[in-house]
């Protein structure tokens, strides 16, 4: 719509109206205050480690008296506050909000200062606006006098247009640039980074380097060792290959119906359409972040220590969730006017899946199930590690064999090579047929 | 009254989101065989309108009445049934692109069809031939067998009309079909519409953009402004102030021939 034209009537909105309203200020706030305390963190680590203070142990954590706590949790809270008033924060630029004087000009020093001071009592009486039958954007303080708070995205053609200027001119390069620099000093300090000890102790690993690089292809298709239970490599690769073709095919046959119930478009605005979306979200998002190598440590101990089994279910399990919730983000992102159309011509709602839905999504579903199958090699490479079965059974034995087997280096370096080859040349194919695909 | 096709009364449409009132307090009614245009700078409610009397959008206030049937109070079931006399094509053509011209087409069918036969992409022979049959009178039998997107734009708003013939419908509506076309294209897919309102005896609703379009194809013309009417009537009454009325004091009239 060009021309928006505001409804007349006289609206009395909702407490979920006001709520929306509230959420993103709320949001942004936090925010401010999560990113001052990360930065008062990371002042306080560091002045420990330069200059010894007694707050931070050795561990890195945070130990202060029991005055301190409230002490820098209200001096965060007085930053976030300053900057939002002052400054432009962090929360307000990434939540689209913006503080404007009357006009749309900038706020003057006057309404900056009345806005701090607002913002004190605004965190304890801010909730009272939801009860109130003020207009939105009228909540408590966000007046004429104090500045008013504007989603830019509604504004924007009413700003004044501006210059824009170099990023470190800005206040949010200046930021973002800022707590990159805090970010990368910490890591170094935490992750006790040490070239110095790199360059040092070159020697240890050296003839690991040397027999890794002279592989022994004793055990390529040899298939028992002296103690009768070792077998090749080319048996334990094709294990490998097929564990991670099973757990993709079958998982991306489970994730393709379950996608469609974790879409936004196709669920429908109406409450049980919500409920099975945000199910179907949690369950893959659970599911997702909780590692296959994980999963493979219940499998492994519920169908047996290095059965191949154990590690198909796993990879499994990660791959219906991951490939659901991808699938999920296609079917979101397709084209809604065939969809319109079809619906039209008085189809049902399955029906405008199968015939408008389908047929868009599918060469980014194959393209994303072969990047699965990609990973679920890799996958199952290491996730013998937790006794998943696969090539990684082989290379675990061989590097415990370390100290027994003189050339058990040698073995792992023949192992290695191995899965180099495999997941090299299935890469080229699966990027070959995305190509294709696409 | 028996040859009111569509009548409908006090249509509102807010659109919650933005707060816009995109149709305001919209009655009028359209008889059988018309050609209505509607008209009316972009944001000025046409789609919408168009989109609510087949509830792709869910009026906010109103009746539509068609064919003696309140659409607006209709189940999910009734409103298939509106739905599928109802055909619709659209400025973007809307077809899916991947699918071959004649599944497109054949999609148009999808509301008479057995389900159980359309989930597996069965079609009688009947519909294939009447496809077959569509495509040939909007002269592009030679692609039916050709991805949707391999078609020029022309001939994808031709599928679109195929697609529309293939329900049989009583009304059709076309919202901006011209608007993505050079004006060539544009006359002959004009042309499809008014054999398709001539000759079948189907009522056609089209928003347009070009006055001589809409002088050249309408039999009457409906102009919005803001989500309300501000002109009703036959194409030979706006003149040059109604012209501006409708499109604004800068708006110079161009010419499509």
């Amino acid at each position: 719509m060009k021309k928006p034209k505001k409804s007349k009537s006289a609206r009395r909105y909702s407490l979920l109206d006001r709520l929306a309203v509230l959420r993103p200020r709320l949001s942004a706030f936090m925010l401010d205050w999560a990113s001052w305390g990360y930065v008062v963190y990371g002042v306080m680590y560091l002045l420990n480690k330069y200059w010894y203070l007694r707050y931070v142990n050795f561990y890195g954590r945070l130990t202060l008296p029991a005055w301190g706590w409230p002490v820098v949790i209200l001096a965060t809270f007085e930053l976030a506050m300053l900057s939002h008033a002052f400054g432009q924060s962090i929360g307000l630029n990434l939540f689209g909000l913006k503080l404007l004087g009357s006009e749309y000009a900038p706020p003057r020093m006057s309404q900056r200062l009345r806005r701090y001071v607002a913002l004190h009592l605004k965190l304890f009486l801010q909730p009272l606006a939801l009860f109130g039958d003020r207009p939105l954007g009228m909540l408590l303080h966000d007046g004429e006098r104090a500045g008013c708070m504007f989603q830019v995205a509604k504004i924007k053609d009413d700003l004044p247009p501006e210059k824009p200027r170099k990023w470190y001119l800005t206040y949010r390069g200046l930021c973002v640039a800022g707590l990159l620099g805090l970010t990368f000093w910490l890591g170094w300090k935490i992750t006790a980074i040490n070239l110095q000890m790199l360059v040092d102790r070159v020697g240890k690993s050296g003839h690991i380097w040397h027999d890794l690089v002279t592989p022994s292809f004793t055990y390529l298709t040899e298939s028992v060792n002296e103690r009768g239970h070792l077998y090749s490599i080319t048996y334990y690769m094709m294990e490998t290959i097929f564990m991670a073709f099973f757990a993709t095919v079958s998982g991306a046959i489970v994730a393709f119906p379950l996608s469609f119930l974790g879409a936004r478009n196709i669920m429908g605005f109406n409450a049980v359409g919500w409920l099975i979306y945000t199910l179907m979200r949690t369950v893959f998002n659970a599911l997702r972040s909780i590692e296959s190598i994980l999963m493979a440590v219940l499998f492994a101990v519920w169908v047996g220590f290095g059965n191949p089994f154990a590690g198909a279910l796993a990879l499994f399990f990660h791959t219906i969730a991951a490939l659901g919730k991808l699938y999920s983000e296609q079917v979101e992102a397709v084209d809604p006017g065939p969809l319109e159309a079809i619906a039209a011509t008085g189809a049902r709602r399955w029906q405008v899946v199968i015939y408008g839905v389908i047929p868009q999504i599918i060469p980014s579903y194959l393209a994303f199930t072969l990047y699965r199958w990609d990973i679920n090699i890799r996958m199952a490479t290491v996730i013998a590690l937790v006794g998943g079965g696969g090539i990684g059974t082989l290379l675990f034995y061989f590097k415990n064999e370390v100290g027994r087997l003189d050339d058990a280096w040698n073995q792992v370096g023949a192992v290695i090579v191995a899965i180099v080859i495999i997941v090299w040349i299935l890469d080229y194919i699966s990027a070959r047929v995305r190509e294709k695909i696409g | 009254m028996m040859d009111d096709l569509i009548r409908i009364e006090h249509l509102t449409k807010i659109y919650e989101r933005g707060e816009v009132l995109a149709l305001n307090d919209v009655s009028f009614t359209v008889k059988r065989g018309e050609f209505l245009v509607l008209l009316g700078l972009s944001g000025s409610g046409k789609s919408t309108l168009l989109r609510c009397i087949n509830r792709l959008i869910e009026p906010t206030a109103g009746t539509i009445v068609f064919d003696g049937i309140d659409v607006t109070r209709a189940s999910s079931r009734q409103l298939r049934q509106i739905r599928r006399r109802m055909a619709m094509i659209f400025q973007q053509f809307n077809l899916v692109k991947r699918s071959t011209v004649l599944t497109n087409v054949l999609s148009g069918r999808l509301g008479y069809v057995s389900p159980a036969a359309s989930a597996i992409h069965k079609f009688s022979k009947q519909d294939i031939d009447m496809a077959m049959a569509d495509l040939d009178r909007v002269g592009i039998p030679e692609q039916a067998y050709k991805r949707a997107d391999e078609l020029s734009g022309g001939q994808q708003q031709r599928v679109g009309i195929a697609r529309a013939l293939m329900q049989q419908p009583d009304l059709l509506m076309a919202d901006e079909p011209v608007s993505a076309l050079d004006p060539a294209t544009s006359h002959s897919v004009m042309q499809h519409l008014e054999t398709m309102n001539r000759e079948d005896g189907v009522t056609v609703i089209a928003s347009l953009h070009f006055l001589s379009l809409a002088r050249r194809y309408g039999t009457r013309i409906l102009a919005l402004k803001d989500g309300e009417i501000v002109f009703e009537g036959l194409p030979t009454e706006i003149d040059e102030a109604k012209f501006k009325e409708i499109y604004g004091e800068e708006a110079e009239e161009v010419e499509v021939r």
